[in-house]
């Protein structure tokens, strides 16, 4: 059957434009970017900004699928250091690096099942559960790595984390790959429906007949996955594995998933705003780099683009509620 | 009726009419009450009670309408408002803080009244606090901790709380459902000896025989409206429940007789402990069968047991005859079962994802490839051909399901669960709150789709409504089945005396006295 498209009216234009206030935030930047230094627009800067950005788009297009399902994950910055280090030891051990990366995502994977079983089972918020888990997950690292980085990898890491492809460092094909396969995942499978779901009402959720608890594991597994392969590009980016590797990742997630418009009650999931959330932190940092500021002020800004994204959220859904009611 | 001046009341309301969108909740409501009497509000659930006492008290605002109070034109903007112009309530639900003591929530925001230098006189507080349970015989220590009492306690405390404030109106919603014969005696007790100083007791409740033998003066609503009222002495109890039942059932409830089948569902024996007890009803292709009561008389409960929302403690379900277990909503559906809920907003529908993923989201299978790949074309087709079916107003099937109105989002939510092919249709209070065009709209459709052969199962508070479109109604009182009644044998009087008796059995007897 052929659905007719709807003629949209003015209050839907305003909202799309307001749903994707990311972009706007970011096409701003980027025009002031051009503006305030020369060497900002160079090809080779902008790869650089995007390659600084991949490890995080790849841990927040993950984080994406966990906020929709409005569940929040604190372990996955200690998730990232553990598989590190394992996957480092494993190499340095002499396995072949394809079993690497295998036993790294089943251990990411099986990472985010512990903390889901933990929380369904139990029956806590989960957050707290990835508190604790997290601190655990740090614990091991520092135990299984005594405290040093992990070197005497095999190169196949180095390739992926600093190599090119066609002069486009490979983290971008990696961090392009997550966001799609994510993105289907999250918008045309059932499982993508059912963590939308969730999010949205999971009471309402269980009543359809929805096993919500299968999907709350299953988020937090592919989160695992999403972890795992962060965790080889840092790898390689840095040539050997740093125990404390992904401290802060779980709030920097956080922050780029609301900056690209996600909201942290759940029921919606923007992968792709995400990205850009993620690409104006960059581009403010590599702003504030090429003008000599004190790298501080970075964490300043971010602070204050959060607030700004949340209370423009805020704002319009305020705005829009009253224009409904007016209706 | 004897015409008499407005000085002789303490208290007139008139004319009172509050709409929320779509819904008429108030129209053109009365209530008139002497200083000094004790006056029973009665009614159905839904029929406006709380909210003409909630006007009063200033938590909703009114549409129209004038409130007269000592004399005085008046209209509060909040509770507390109400309650430093000596208006009281004590709400069905709890307000105390469970974590602080009996004393502290009494006197919650009063503690100036026992402070010295800054300083909260504990022995000032206990004091004052032990004169006023003693003064009413309520025995609880002031200095235990909420959370360690009794429910029926809590409602002591809670009504202690509400006569400190010396109230010159104190309103009880209900106050005896959480207490037991012993209390309920105590807070005759406490109400007589309030009526004796002069105050004036507003008394809610669904107890006619506590009505009867507490209440000087009785005021009737239904359906927002003020029926009438009457002296207590002036009216049999028969004569008050046909004046709650109303009189006759109007042309909205379109039954289309249809042919009743095989048994579909039928259970038998089911029982959880403290909410139903011994509930066994069949429902047949075709039939509608209708669950009357009263709001926790367990309606809600069994079939949400059935439903495997909750866990039963006994009891069979048997679907085309063959014994089944339910241990959650996912087998139910697959059972061919389906339930449109009593909360919407709670666990109905998801209010801020598209009218179309609502529809299609409990069964997703249909629409999907291997039970993975969403397949988006069959999705927009059938969503699109469902919601016309019902006639499910959106400006697009894309709009969030929460900026419906009621009556759509609920015709989207039944359209959800058609889209499961079930077999029985459960619906639960499928009208409430939703305004009456769509209420018809609704019960035309419930009456279609029992014609096409499914096997519906309907639990609502409203007399009219159940009587209206059902074949067959099991009247629920306190987690019992009180009464059964066929289509040919439907009485409003006997089905509202069914669900309104604190004991059925007794009921049964006094209808066996009045036939010798």
């Amino acid at each position: 059957m052929k659905v007719s498209m709807k003629k949209m009216s003015n209050t839907n234009k305003l909202n799309i434009l307001l749903d994707n206030k990311a972009i706007l935030i970011f096409l701003l930047l980027f025009i002031i970017s051009c503006f305030v230094s020369p060497v900002f627009l160079s090809s080779r800067n902008l790869l650089n900004v995007i390659r600084q950005i991949s490890v995080s788009a790849i841990v927040g297009i993950g984080f994406t699928c966990i906020i929709a399902s409005a569940n929040l994950d604190l372990s996955v910055g200690d998730m990232i250091g553990l598989l590190g280090a394992e996957m480092a030891l494993l190499s340095r051990a002499g396995l072949p690096f394809g079993l690497v990366i295998l036993i790294g995502v089943l251990t990411g994977a099986f990472c985010g099942f512990m903390n889901g079983m933990i929380g369904v089972s139990i029956g806590l918020p989960l957050f707290i559960v990835t508190l604790a888990t997290g601190q655990i997950y740090n614990g091991i690292t520092l135990l299984i790595t005594h405290n040093s980085a992990v070197t005497g990898i095999s190169p196949e890491f180095k390739a992926l984390g600093q190599g090119y492809l066609f002069n486009i460092p490979t983290p971008i094909y990696i961090m392009v790959g997550v966001g799609i396969v994510i993105y289907l995942v999250l918008n045309k499978t059932t499982f993508g429906r059912h963590i939308i779901a969730i999010g949205g009402n999971k009471e309402a959720a269980h009543v359809s007949g929805i096993d919500t608890k299968k999907v709350t594991v299953g988020v937090y597994m592919l989160l695992g996955v999403c972890a795992s392969v962060a965790a080889v590009v840092l790898t390689g980016r840095a040539n050997s594995a740093q125990p404390s590797a992904g401290a802060g990742m779980a709030l920097d997630s956080v922050a780029a998933v609301v900056i690209g418009g996600t909201p942290l009650s759940g029921g919606s999931g923007k992968v792709m705003g995400t990205v850009i959330g993620c690409l104006i932190v960059g581009t403010i940092n590599n702003m504030l780099n090429l003008l000599g500021v004190d790298s501080n002020w970075q964490s300043v800004a971010k602070g204050l683009l959060i607030l700004i994204a949340v209370s423009l959220d805020v704002l319009s859904d305020r705005y829009f509620k009253k224009r409904m009611e007016k209706a | 009726m004897t015409q008499e001046m407005s000085k002789d009341y303490i208290l007139e309301m008139k004319g009172i009419s509050k709409s929320f969108p779509g819904v008429k909740a108030l129209s053109n409501a009365n209530l008139r009450v002497k200083p000094g009497e004790v006056h029973a509000l009665v009614g159905e659930n839904g029929a406006g009670k709380s909210t003409l006492m909630n006007v009063l008290l200033g938590s909703i605002e009114p549409n129209d309408g004038e409130i007269i109070y000592m004399g005085k034109k008046v209209l509060f903007h909040s509770p507390h408002e109400a309650l430093l112009n000596g208006i009281s309530m004590v709400h069905q639900e709890m307000s105390l803080i469970p974590s602080v003591s009996v004393a502290e929530n009494i006197w919650m925001g009063r503690e100036p009244e026992f402070t010295r230098l800054g300083l909260i006189s504990e022995k000032k507080r206990l004091g004052r606090t032990r004169a006023l349970l003693d003064k009413y015989h309520i025995n609880v220590d002031p200095k235990s901790i909420v959370r360690t009492l009794s429910i029926a306690n809590m409602q002591l405390v809670e009504i202690a709380r509400a006569i400190s404030y010396n109230p010159r109106i104190l309103i009880m919603d209900e106050p005896t459902s959480s207490l037991s014969d012993r209390e309920i005696l105590l807070l005759y007790d406490i109400i007589k000896d309030l009526a004796k100083e002069g105050t004036t007791v507003m008394f809610i409740s669904h107890k006619l025989d506590e009505v009867f033998k507490l209440c000087d003066r009785i005021t009737v609503m239904r359906d927002g409206s003020y029926i009438n009222d009457f002296a207590a002495d002036e009216i049999t109890k028969e004569e008050l429940i046909a004046q709650i039942a109303g009189r006759k059932i109007s042309e909205m409830y379109p039954k289309i007789p249809c042919e009743i089948r095989d048994t579909v569902l039928e259970v038998r024996n089911l029982s959880h402990k403290g909410l139903f007890k011994d509930i066994s009803f069949r429902v047949r292709s075709g039939e509608i069968l209708g669950l009357f009561g009263l709001v926790g008389a367990g309606r809600t409960e069994t079939m949400e047991g059935i439903f495997g929302i909750r866990s039963l403690d006994g009891g069979e379900i048997y679907l085309d005859g063959n014994k089944v277990t339910i241990r959650s909503p996912k087998e139910a559906i697959r059972h061919g079962l389906a339930m449109v809920t009593e909360d919407r907003r709670r666990n109905g529908i998801i209010s801020n994802i598209s009218v179309k993923y609502n529809i299609s989201l409990a069964n997703l299978s249909r629409i999907s490839r291997g039970n993975i790949w969403i397949r988006k074309t069959k999705e927009n087709g059938d969503t699109k051909a469902l919601a016309e079916k019902l006639a499910v107003k959106t400006p697009s099937l894309n709009q969030p399901i929460g900026a419906l109105s009621g009556g759509n989002q609920q015709k989207a939510i039944i359209a959800r669960w058609l889209y499961t092919n079930p077999k029985v249709l459960i619906l639960d209070e499928p009208t409430r709150g939703i305004d009456v065009g769509s209420k018809s709209e609704i019960h035309r459709m419930i009456s279609a789709l029992a014609g096409q052969g499914l096997a519906v199962v309907m639990i609502s508070s409203e007399c009219e409504e159940i009587m209206g479109i059902s074949d067959h109604v099991i009247v629920f009182n306190n987690g019992h089945i009180s009464g059964e009644f066929d289509r040919s044998e439907f009485n409003a009087k006997r089905l509202v005396q069914s669900a309104f008796d604190v004991n059925f059995k007794e009921v049964h007897e006094g209808i066996n006295e009045e036939n010798e």
